[in-house]
């Protein structure tokens, strides 16, 4: 039996159902959270022996759908016949829900309507008589409080739904039998409906504190709505964010489990004592090393991931859209891309699957392609390994590392702007802004636990595999012989990189060790850091003691014999290049265009390379006095970029001109019919 | 010739009644519709500022840009 979960965007749809079936899908206090619908079986305590399959919709104001997403849900709804639907409504907007229940009622599908969120109505003090509603409906109604344990009304509800399989509603309201293709009888028949609720919840609803009172959120909006005030609250509350994950609590934990992962290699080198010299640099360098340098780090993202969950969750998230949307409408984007930004700080994949809610195209691709100039929670172990092996753990490099991808993302807006020739469409921007909650520590601790798992089976699957490719690689030579002391450039590894180093000399790291991380960093970026550590036989990167800046060297800087400005080069190199190859298949799925895929990974490649080679070059002038290495070289291949850009925007904006013409003519020759 | 009056110039916290949406963006007219923000329903300003304002439209409350509000003419 399947059930599927449908109701107005915020309605609380999938809190339902993580509460009913015990995921943990993404959930957050605004409009368009849900992408894609998903499913899974409904916990045995509520629907006992039987199979019952939960399928969480996206959200939809109505069934004649506006954007993708809502084409997701009527189509559903329509035509994969499920056995009941949930209709989920937000108890304190009925006048404006009712809508959709009154289109979902005449399907023939029974119904079973959930007053979502009773408990802010009990708060507010607004009344809605269940029985005289249900009556007038014809179907159940139940309240419901998804986000409490006990007394959720969660059981009743979902029992009725059970138990109604099968059987057949009258619906309340019927759609006249009118010309679906007359838009003006659309029209009408649409209003007539709204008068129908309308009504509906005259009789129904009793409400103490009307909508339209100025109330205390109110005044919270007013600041953080004020284009100066709300977006240096803006940059405070990120900067907060990034210091107590990255400076201060997360630091704390790692060093503290820094020590466990430690002492764990020391034993299991121990117990390889008698084995031999090979099979000890696998297991106790290489993997338990590699993949413990990774792991290091965990805490960092931990309480990262902690700290974003309470922001989506308390309704920030629709604030700050709206604040910075005139910003970003500047540089041809909207407030919508700013959400896929801030989810991008945790994870580039569910960031670019957040854009789906732009409806704009060129604005949708255009953010899904620059949102992972953000650093996601996987680079913060480079971020945070660079910052203390090289700058003594100042918290800038963080603070900057972000700032800067948003500045990135800036420009990168405006040079596809400028490329894809926008000028004539003009976008609106509408943005619900939900009533603000207290977020949830349960929530956010059980969204904090789902990243560390994944992280941590990320870093024993895909990470341990690729640190013992990479230990292999640079322990044996083509000829499969172990590589001597001294002669490490014959390793397979060296030889593999060394092509590619010699790409990155313009960039101040022209090495092969640095290379060879700098790729393994497609497929995790993770694994910048566990290449690292392997290829310099390093272990222990964020353990302050031995970090210890002593006359302004320490060991990981030492070893790796890079520079501050070169330190810094690198690390830029790696935060903004394209991203992971999972995050790039995401892409791939979002922009459905191979053309701005390609653009995509070039601008990034580009971005990346040119960060880097700005910094290294005026780095090296101002602090030595003279150009690095192979700077023209470089030049040239800057050059090279510009004209490649100048080509790509002459050949996208004649293929637009074109169109133009094209409906100009259609439009002359309708008015010569005329 | 008489003055559309526009939510732009609306006053704060007083209820209007929505007259019309003028626009020719089809897509425009659709949103706004499905929120209840049509002919004959009521709306009230909440604040505003130089480019945006917040608007009670039914029981919800909406941040929309100046190219929204200039469209929804009341009375």
């Amino acid at each position: 039996m399947r059930i599927a979960f449908a109701g107005n965007p915020n309605s609380g749809k999938t809190t339902m159902y993580n509460a009913l079936t015990g995921r943990s899908e993404k959930v957050g206090n605004w409009g368009g959270v849900t992408v894609g619908s998903k499913e899974y079986q409904l916990k045995k305590e509520f629907a006992g022996n039987q199979e019952v399959i939960a399928v969480d919709l996206p959200g939809a104001y109505s069934m004649s759908p506006f954007t993708p997403e809502e084409g997701i849900t009527s189509e559903y709804v329509r035509t994969a016949n499920p056995d009941a639907i949930v209709n989920i409504v937000d108890a304190t907007n009925l006048s404006r829900s009712l809508f959709f229940t009154t289109q979902l009622l005449e399907l023939g599908i029974p119904v079973v309507v959930a007053l979502n969120k009773s408990d802010i109505n009990e708060k507010e003090g607004t009344e809605i008589d269940i029985e005289k509603l249900s009556a007038k409906l014809n179907c159940p109604v139940f309240k419901t409080i998804s986000v409490n344990d006990k007394n959720n009304g969660l059981k009743e509800m979902i029992s009725k739904a059970i138990s109604l399989a099968g059987t057949i509603q009258k619906p309340p309201y019927l759609q006249a039998d009118i010309n679906l293709h007359d838009k003006d009888a659309v029209d009408a028949e649409d209003r007539k409906r709204y008068a129908f609720v309308n009504e509906i919840v005259k009789d129904v609803e009793k409400r103490k504190v009307l909508s339209a009172e100025t109330n205390k959120q109110d005044k919270i909006d007013a600041v953080l709505l004020n284009p100066v005030a709300g977006i240096l609250v803006f940059a405070v509350v990120m900067w907060f964010v990034f210091w107590v994950s990255q400076a201060w609590l997360g630091p704390l934990v790692a060093d503290w489990l820094v020590g466990y992962i430690e002492a764990f290699q020391g034993w299991v080198a121990g117990q390889l004592e008698s084995s031999p010299a090979i099979l000890s640099a696998l297991l106790a360098d290489g993997i338990v090393g590699g993949v413990g340098a990774v792991v290091g780090f965990l805490p960092l993202v931990m309480v990262m991931y902690f700290l974003i969950a309470l922001l989506e969750d308390c309704g920030y998230m629709a604030r700050v859209s709206a604040v910075m949307d005139p910003i970003f409408k500047r540089v041809g984007l909207s407030g919508k891309s700013v959400i896929p930004v801030v989810i991008g700080t945790g994870c580039g994949i569910p960031a670019i699957m957040a854009c789906r809610t732009i409806r704009d195209e060129r604005e949708r691709r255009t953010t899904s392609m620059l949102t992972t100039f953000i650093p996601c929670g996987a680079k913060i172990p480079v971020i945070a390994l660079f910052a203390g092996a090289f700058f003594a753990g100042a918290s800038w490099v963080s603070t900057l590392s972000y700032f800067f991808g948003l500045v990135l993302i800036f420009l990168g807006a405006l040079l596809i702007k400028g490329i894809t020739g926008y000028k004539y469409r003009k976008s609106f921007f509408i943005m619900e802004l939900p009533k603000w909650k207290v977020p949830s520590l349960k929530f956010a601790f059980k969204s904090m636990m789902e990243r560390a798992r994944a992280y941590i089976i990320k870093a024993a699957t895909i990470i341990l595999v690729c640190n013992t490719l990479v230990q292999i690689m640079q322990t044996f030579d083509w000829h499969f012989n172990v590589v001597e002391e001294g002669a490490e450039s014959t390793s397979i590894l060296a030889s593999i990189a060394t092509p590619f180093a010699v790409l990155l000399i313009p960039l101040g790291f022209g090495v092969w060790q640095l290379a060879a991380a700098a790729i393994t960093g497609f497929i995790a970026k993770e694994n910048v850091v566990g290449t690292l550590a392997v290829v310099y036989g390093l272990t222990a990167f964020i353990d302050v003691d031995e970090l210890e800046m002593v006359g302004g060297a320490n060991t990981v800087a030492v070893t790796m014999g890079l520079t501050s400005v070169t330190a810094l080069a690198y690390l830029f190199f790696n935060l903004y290049t394209p991203p992971c190859f999972a995050a790039i298949g995401a892409m791939n799925s979002e922009m459905k265009s191979k053309g701005w895929l390609w653009g995509a990974i070039g601008l990034q490649l580009g971005t990346g390379y040119t960060v880097a080679f700005l910094i290294y070059q005026i780095g090296t002038l101002v602090t030595e006095g003279h150009l690095g290495q192979g700077f023209l070289p470089g030049l040239i291949a800057e050059a090279l970029m510009v004209l490649a850009v100048i080509m790509i925007g002459r050949k996208v904006r004649a293929h637009f001109d074109e169109q133009y013409e094209l409906h100009k003519n259609i439009k002359g020759t309708e008015g010569a019919a005329a | 010739m008489e003055d559309k009056m526009t939510l732009l110039e609306a006053e704060l916290g007083k209820t209007y009644t929505v007259k019309e949406i003028a626009t020719d963006d089809e897509d425009m007219n659709a949103f706004l519709f499905r929120l209840g923000c049509y002919s004959g329903e009521p709306i009230t300003l909440v604040s505003k500022k130089k480019k945006s304002c917040v608007a009670v439209i039914k029981d919800g409350r909406y941040n929309l840009d100046n190219l929204l509000s200039e469209a929804i003419v009341v009375e």
